[in-house]
């Protein structure tokens, strides 16, 4: 705690929220202030009034909940895909070393790839619907989740290992109760990074083929220049990505309990 | 705050119990049996028409590409676009990181707005882009800087927090400068999470121009692509995507080398 | 004293090999020991002088050596339950609770958990971190995680300890305060135990007897006997008769702590040892 919220007995968590939030408050007044008086041009920047006025309007008119709920189910069932076939094929190469080393560059390489350029192509093989956006969404985040499950079953403290061998513990024991305990936290960073990449593609998805939740909200519209519309919605898919990050943030403290 | 880390490849191991040429022979087989795959796909027709060209019309196209003169124009306009993203965008990162990183209020304060915007993809910023910036180069070069901003901030506002506190207080015990802290202790004690946050907004940043290219320009490879696609011209969209997919992860790795070529050197 | 004699745990002429791009590198030179049942012997070397390779021999993670190492009469061929090691690094499973970390071994026994935390509560008294049950690695100091592996390692009740240089990470305090607890925890349990180490002062207040190694390739070049009484505490570090031990320990390690030195000199200058 510094001193001056020590005096205060205010905690610096609670000192750094109001400081953020205080100075976007002021930011939003200090544009509105500016649109008003005409300095910014209103046709370019919406007055974040109208913002806040378009709120009601697109959660009413434009059924925002749903298109909510459907950006976030496509999420999920990306997310679950990933996670289960990232951490699946991480164990996999784990086992099979050679696979292991021939594939390991290929998937580093995968993993910065511009894989969501490829929507064209999805939108062929699997129509125009949402399992193109899902399938995209899985195949931007697979390779981050298997590579950080591969870095942390092979980084695995050597102590740990000798330990399990200390204990005489089965292959399958020194697997379930050493190496995978030992790989969560690098699992998990996987994960994270996997998932920002999944929710990316997702949205911007929605948004290039028209198609979807909220990306495809947006799109819609942006193209009928309702801009405070837009920036309503916009805070909607920041919305979705919180939720992601709060819900894993969950499960991994359930996981990692001494985390 | 949980740490996003960087996806790299791993640094080649000395002791193997397989030696490289079994790894060379794997991963040809591995190649060719997708190339079979591939080749069979397409002679069955078993997808809707070229969405699965062959292999010969693909080369074919791809050639035709490489030989064309006004290709490699639309390359240099990406590229450009891209690289000026880049470096607005990564000095940009750069410094909000640094200050977010020293100071403890100030990051506490503003870092989660930058944790939780980044992962929104960039590419729903693109309409306002496009009312403050015009519809050429200029939106796609803001899309750029959106994009890469967030991860080169997020990973320089870490890696100010690992730096070891001694070569702080060294530095401060030779009462250097703001600015002779920042270039002669801060970077290069960061030059890891730099480099890896540069790698990320590279990677972030070719897609959101290359996106923004797709959706409302005439000149770039998202352009080209997507013109392609409307007219259904399927070998030709392949060899551009092979082409861009090879250029960026050439790019990618020539950062991450250059990361690394900085450390041997240094030590 | 090179020969082995009779003991619960019988280290029979020990010779290890590795190979390095210079040739093959003799590690452990023809060593025999024998440690008697509830006895505390001390292995002390100078750095380099095999004596961590000697703990995984006997500790059955390494082969490929030759002689032979046997438990109350049982061969030892790879990890053996009747022994029980306590490693240099910090080894308590950091995803893991106090508890839980002890009650590992019991519950690769399949022991029910109310039995297990029972019996693990137990040696977590022993080692002195009631309270600490429920907490986690990463909120102990490292002390208190050495304690925690040793708890642990205590808790599948093996024949023979084995521990290899337990408090190199510790400061010197620390470490004084740990061997005293490990000194009552053995002379309560009658625990055999074998200790792995380079310190001097912790060998000779530990100890019943101290094997001084030579420097590569390992050799045992002299057997003391630590003659003073038991029980012992800390304090004793203090006493004419230790002061003398540890000088006398220490004459016979500086030849061979030298010896490694000039061959370090001799690599750095490019030259080989």
């Amino acid at each position: 705690m510094s001193a001056v919220s020590a005096r205060r007995g205010i905690s610096e968590g609670t000192l750094a929220f109001f400081l953020g939030f205080g100075a976007l408050v002021i930011f939003l007044l200090a544009v509105e202030g500016l649109i008003r008086a005409g300095l910014i041009n209103r046709h370019i920047v919406p007055m974040p009034s109208q913002v806040f006025g378009a709120f009601e309007r697109v959660v009413l008119e434009e059924d925002v909940a749903g298109r909510f709920r459907l950006t976030f189910i496509e999420a999920l069932a990306s997310g679950a895909m990933i996670a289960v076939v990232g951490i699946g094929s991480g164990m996999l190469l784990y086992r099979f070393e050679l696979w292991r080393r021939a594939t390991e560059t290929w998937i580093a390489a995968l993993a910065s790839a511009p894989t969501v350029l490829m929507y064209p192509l999805f939108l062929v093989i699997f129509g125009r619907n949402a399992w193109t956006i899902i399938m995209m969404g899985f195949a931007a985040g697979v390779p981050a989740v298997t590579l950080k499950t591969i870095e942390g079953l092979v980084g695995t403290r050597r102590v740990f290992i000798n330990v399990g061998r200390a204990f005489n513990l089965t292959p399958a024991q020194q697997f379930t109760k050493i190496l995978l305990p030992a790989a969560l936290p690098s699992i998990f960073v996987g994960l994270r990074l996997g998932l920002i990449f999944m929710l990316i593609n997702i949205v911007g998805v929605e948004f290039l083929i028209n198609f979807g939740g909220l990306g495809q909200l947006i799109n819609d519209l942006a193209e009928r220049y309702d801009l405070p519309g837009t920036y309503a919605t916009i805070f909607f898919v920041v919305l979705v990505s919180v939720c992601f990050f709060v819900l894993t943030e969950r499960v991994e403290r359930w996981l990692r309990p001494g985390a | 705050m949980a740490e996003t880390g960087s996806v790299t490849a791993p640094a080649p191991a000395g002791m193997s119990r397989f030696p490289a040429n079994r790894v060379l022979a794997l991963r040809i087989c591995i190649i060719v049996a997708i190339l079979a795959v591939w080749e069979a796909t397409a002679a069955s027709g078993l997808l809707y028409r070229d969405v699965v060209p062959s292999l010969g019309k693909i080369a074919d196209a791809l050639a035709a590409l490489l030989s064309t003169p006004s290709y490699y124009w639309h390359l240099g306009v990406t590229a450009g676009e891209i690289g000026i993203s880049l470096l607005i965008g990564g000095a940009a990162g750069l410094a909000v990181g640094i200050l977010f990183g020293s100071h403890r209020l100030l990051g506490r304060a503003f870092e989660p707005y930058l944790y939780y915007l980044g992962p929104t993809p960039k590419i729903i910023f693109f309409p306002i882009m496009i009312m403050w910036f015009g519809v050429g180069p200029g939106s796609k070069i803001a899309m750029g800087v959106i994009s890469c901003f967030f991860p080169v901030a997020l990973s320089a506002a870490a890696g100010m927090r690992e730096i070891d506190r001694v070569l702080i207080r060294v530095g401060r015990s030779f009462r250097a400068s703001t600015w002779q802290m920042v270039m002669k202790i801060y970077l290069p004690a960061m030059r890891q999470p730099i480099v890896n946050g540069l790698r990320l907004g590279l990677g972030v940043a070719i897609i959101g121009t290359l996106l923004a290219e797709t959706k409302l320009s005439n000149r770039g490879i998202g352009y080209l692509i997507i013109q392609a696609y409307s007219l259904f011209d399927m070998p030709k969209m392949y060899a551009m995507l092979i082409v861009l997919f090879v250029l960026s992860i050439g790019a990618n790795a020539l950062v991450g080398r250059i990361g690394r070529f900085d450390a041997a050197h240094r030590n | 004293m090179t020969n082995a004699g009779t003991g619960i745990l019988i280290v029979d002429d020990i010779v290890k090999q590795f190979a390095t791009p210079d040739g093959a590198v003799t590690a452990i030179d023809h060593i025999s020991l024998s440690v008697k049942q509830g006895e505390f012997l001390a292995v002390i070397g100078p750095s380099g002088c095999g004596k961590s390779t000697l703990f995984n021999i006997v500790g059955g993670l390494v082969d490929g050596y030759g002689g032979k190492v046997t438990v109350a009469g049982d061969t030892v061929t790879g990890p053996h339950p009747s022994i029980g090691m306590v490693f240099q690094e910090d080894s308590a499973f950091p995803w893991r609770t106090v508890i839980d970390n002890v009650a590992f071994p019991l519950e690769l026994k399949g022991i029910a958990k109310r039995e297990r935390y029972a019996r693990a509560q137990h040696f977590i008294s022993m080692v002195g971190l009631d309270g600490f049950e429920k907490r986690y690695p990463s909120e102990l100091s490292g002390g208190m995680r050495q304690r925690v592996a040793i708890a642990r390692t205590l808790a599948s009740e093996p024949k023979i300890l084995l521990m290899d240089e337990p408090f190199a990470a510790l400061d010197e305090q620390t470490r004084l305060l740990l061997g005293d607890k490990v000194l009552q925890i053995q002379q309560q349990l009658r625990q055999t135990t074998l200790i792995i180490t380079h310190n001097i002062t912790e060998a000779v207040q530990l100890a019943d007897r101290v094997l001084v190694m030579t420097y590569r390739p390992g050799k045992v070049k002299r057997v003391i006997d630590i003659d003073l009484p038991r029980p012992r505490s800390s304090e004793i570090v203090s006493s004419e008769a230790f002061g003398r031990y540890v000088a006398q320990i220490w004459a016979d390690l500086r030849e061979e702590a030298s010896r490694g030195m000039q061959d370090d000199e001799k690599l750095r200058a490019g030259g080989r040892p």
